[in-house]
């Protein structure tokens, strides 16, 4: 036998061709492949949406014959709702995906989870408040006032099941503005916090990976960005800025990475001294092989667990804004209605109390979800 | 390095952090949209104007027609010296605006704050030490709940059940009021009550997961072997060594919470504070007041946690001088 190791046409059992692993993984995986074709399709709907068509008009509108009667689906997404698809395409990818791929894991995460009886119930609460806060409102429309049908209470004190939840004082129903603020908050929540994690990885891996100066500039500014009471420099941003849906989602979204960016960092840096990642570096793997195979996935628990604790504040934040008078007065938001209920505290109660159970039940579902998740699936906090 | 070196490294950072900070306030302010002159504008063009012209007209009254360098400095010079210019609304200097306001402010968040911490500090150790039991149970279900509560909402709640309903107490705030006498108390009571639960459940939080490190640590063990009561072991072995990171947490975490609560109550109860001065001048486009107003607290918060910084190094010897660990 010769020992001929050095030469390049060498195939010796350990030797590995990183690239071609790397070019077979680009190529060959269908699911990257779906994954950009959803991506690229959604663009280019908003491309035509936003290009071609006029914004007053629907993109859709269409009649769907039920038997007994015909349903108008009449779709007119905005910026916002663009943004929304990309969330959820995200979750789908992100969440979905790996979970399914993953059975043996799902199933052992489910474990530990259903444990938490509060996090099962808040799990499902939050779910009926995205489907419904997503379709409701294209099917029992916009609230509309009916002036003949000021501050009527709600059906279980009296009222009509034509506004099941009462009316306020321009006769428009509770229950459809509570629909409305639905969408309002999870979109807030949802988006946001998309925003948040992609930042927070971006630059917390750059700071991690690059280390010297990088890191020090990237992580001063982070602490520049955590001494901001946040509140504040998005008060201050909405009021340059105007508070309409997206602006505020944006604003949300680049002020409230700093404490994710701290933890993606501090994870990157442990991991990288983990045997299983110097190991694949001893046997010749790419950083973006390393990167993907072995650090998105040990990361990404920690940082789910994060943002879930997150979006609490991300709602509340924009439903404060609104109740102050600096939301989009064009969507009706749960912060919105509580604030006019306050001059009807006297005659209908209900207007700014309904709403805000809503709210403080959305907030204590995702605090419950995100401290089972925490039990359940973060490396960092296993339960005794 | 030594602790001098650290605590005047500390206080460098703390004035080159404000100064970025004014730095990017000033640099937003320039590139984007003054919404005073937008105002402007609009209403010339309503009144049949020109809104170029009153677009041009807002910017020359505030100096915003010369070079953005001679502004930068101007901008800076005026900070640094407490000369914050004139409200628009108050037609008075901003200082005055803030000097008359300030006192209902530490009116309405000292009291609430510090009988939140005494009180959070006080369950959280008692959940630490009595982990898993029904009282540990009902106070961490309380945090939990206190924590998701929207504080605008409770503070409303609170005010249709005990003014509008039950007549208990008065709907508005009043001036005319004498500021220290009872009547004043029934005032304040129920914003006090808000400020309170919002601060007091982050305090129990933090203060139950930080002395349960010391519910089982070794000298804890030591001491109950050798016979020392309950309390003192409580007191001397579990809630001292813990007493400096919550401090910390204290100066750093609270600040925030407890202004934007302020902010949100002053509106509600109308107590004429900080935040209802810097809630009327966002509405009424008041930009000078409007600075002034949101860089308070955001200066409280750096001084803050530079006091933070520096009393941690002081008090805690085991604290190294590293900048950062992983």
């Amino acid at each position: 036998m010769s020992l001929e190791t050095d030469t390049p046409e060498s195939t010796g059992i350990d030797d590995i061709d990183w690239e071609e692993i790397d070019a077979n993984a680009v190529r060959l995986d269908p699911e990257i492949f779906y994954k950009y074709v959803s991506l690229v399709l959604l663009c280019l709907l908003w491309a035509y949406d936003y290009i071609y068509r006029d914004p007053r008009l629907s993109l859709l509108d269409v009649d769907i014959p039920l038997g007994f009667t015909t349903f108008n689906l009449e779709l007119n997404p905005g910026n916002v709702d663009y943004l929304m698809g990309l969330t959820l395409l995200a979750m789908f990818w992100w969440v979905a995906v790996p979970l399914a791929r993953s059975p043996e894991m799902t199933k052992q995460y489910w474990r530990e989870f259903r444990r938490n009886k509060a996090a099962v119930a808040s799990l499902v609460f939050l779910a009926v408040i995205l489907v419904v806060g997503l379709i409701g409102p294209l099917i029992i429309g916009r609230p509309s006032s009916d002036f003949g049908a000021m501050h009527e209470a709600p059906v279980f004190l009296g009222g009509t099941w034509e506004y099941p939840l009462g009316t306020n004082s321009r006769g428009e129903g509770i229950f459809k503005i509570v629909i409305a603020g639905m969408r309002v908050s999870m979109q807030v929540g949802l988006i946001a916090t998309l925003i948040v994690i992609v930042l927070a990885s971006i630059v917390g891996t750059t700071a991690a990976f690059s280390g010297g100066w990088v890191d020090e500039v990237l992580m001063r500014f982070v602490d520049l960005l955590m001494t901001f009471p946040t509140f504040f420099l998005i008060l201050f941003l909405v009021y340059i800025y105007g508070g309409d849906l997206f602006m505020l989602i944006v604003i949300l979204g680049i002020t409230g990475w700093g404490g994710v960016c701290r933890l993606v960092r501090s994870e990157a840096l442990q991991r990288t001294e983990e045997e299983y990642i110097e190991a694949a570096e001893a046997a010749g793997a790419t950083m973006r092989y390393i990167v993907r195979r072995h650090l998105i996935p040990n990361v990404s628990n920690t940082v789910i667990t994060a943002a879930t604790l997150a979006i609490p504040f991300l709602i509340l934040t924009e439903a404060v804004l609104a109740f102050l008078g600096f939301g989009d007065p064009d969507v009706w938001s749960w912060g919105r209605i509580i604030a006019e209920g306050r001059d009807d505290l006297g005659t209908a109660w209900w207007v700014a109390t309904i709403p805000g159970i809503f709210l403080f039940a959305t907030v204590l579902a995702f605090n419950f979800l995100g401290d089972a998740l925490r039990d359940a699936i973060d490396p960092r906090h296993q339960i005794r | 390095m030594n602790m001098k070196w650290y605590i005047s490294r500390r206080v460098l950072w703390a004035v080159f952090a404000t100064f970025i900070i004014l730095t990017f306030t000033f640099g937003l302010l320039l590139i984007s949209p003054n919404p005073e002159a937008s105002a402007a504008a609009f209403s010339a063009a309503t009144e049949g104007g020109d809104p170029e012209e009153a677009r041009e007209r807002v910017a020359e009254i505030r100096g915003e027609d010369r070079p953005w360098h001679e502004q930068y400095v101007d901008f800076m010079v005026s900070m640094f010296t407490l000369d914050w210019g004139n409200s628009f609304t108050y037609h008075e200097p901003v200082v005055d605006t803030i000097l008359r306001a300030y006192p209902y402010s530490v009116a309405l968040v000292v009291p609430p704050t510090i009988a939140a911490i005494i009180a959070g500090f006080a369950i959280g150790v008692y959940s630490s030490t009595h982990q898993y039991s029904l009282g540990d149970f009902l106070g961490t279900s309380f945090a939990f709940f206190g924590l998701s509560l929207p504080n605008f909402w409770f503070a409303i709640m609170l005010m249709m059940v005990f003014s509008v309903y039950l007549g208990w107490l008065p709907v508005r705030y009043d001036t005319s009021v004498e500021f220290w006498s009872l009547e004043h108390i029934r005032y304040l009571i129920l914003p006090w009550f808000v400020i309170w639960t919002g601060a007091i459940a982050s305090e129990m939080r933090y203060a139950r997961a930080e002395t349960l490190e010391y519910v089982n640590a070794a000298w804890t063990k030591t001491a109950r072997a050798k016979g020392l009561d309950e309390t003192t072991l409580t007191y001397r072995h579990i809630f001292r060594p813990a007493l400096i990171p919550l401090i910390t947490i204290v100066i750093g975490d609270l600040v925030g919470i407890i202004f934007a609560t302020a902010l949100v109550v002053e509106v509600i109860f109308t107590v004429p504070g900080l935040g209802l001065i810097s809630y009327q001048a966002l509405v009424r486009q008041d930009t000078p007041l409007v600075l002034v107003t949101i860089m308070i607290p955001v200066f409280i918060a750096i001084i803050g946690n530079l006091l933070q910084d520096v009393a941690y190094t002081m008090l805690d010897p085991r604290i190294s001088y590293e900048e950062r660990d992983a």
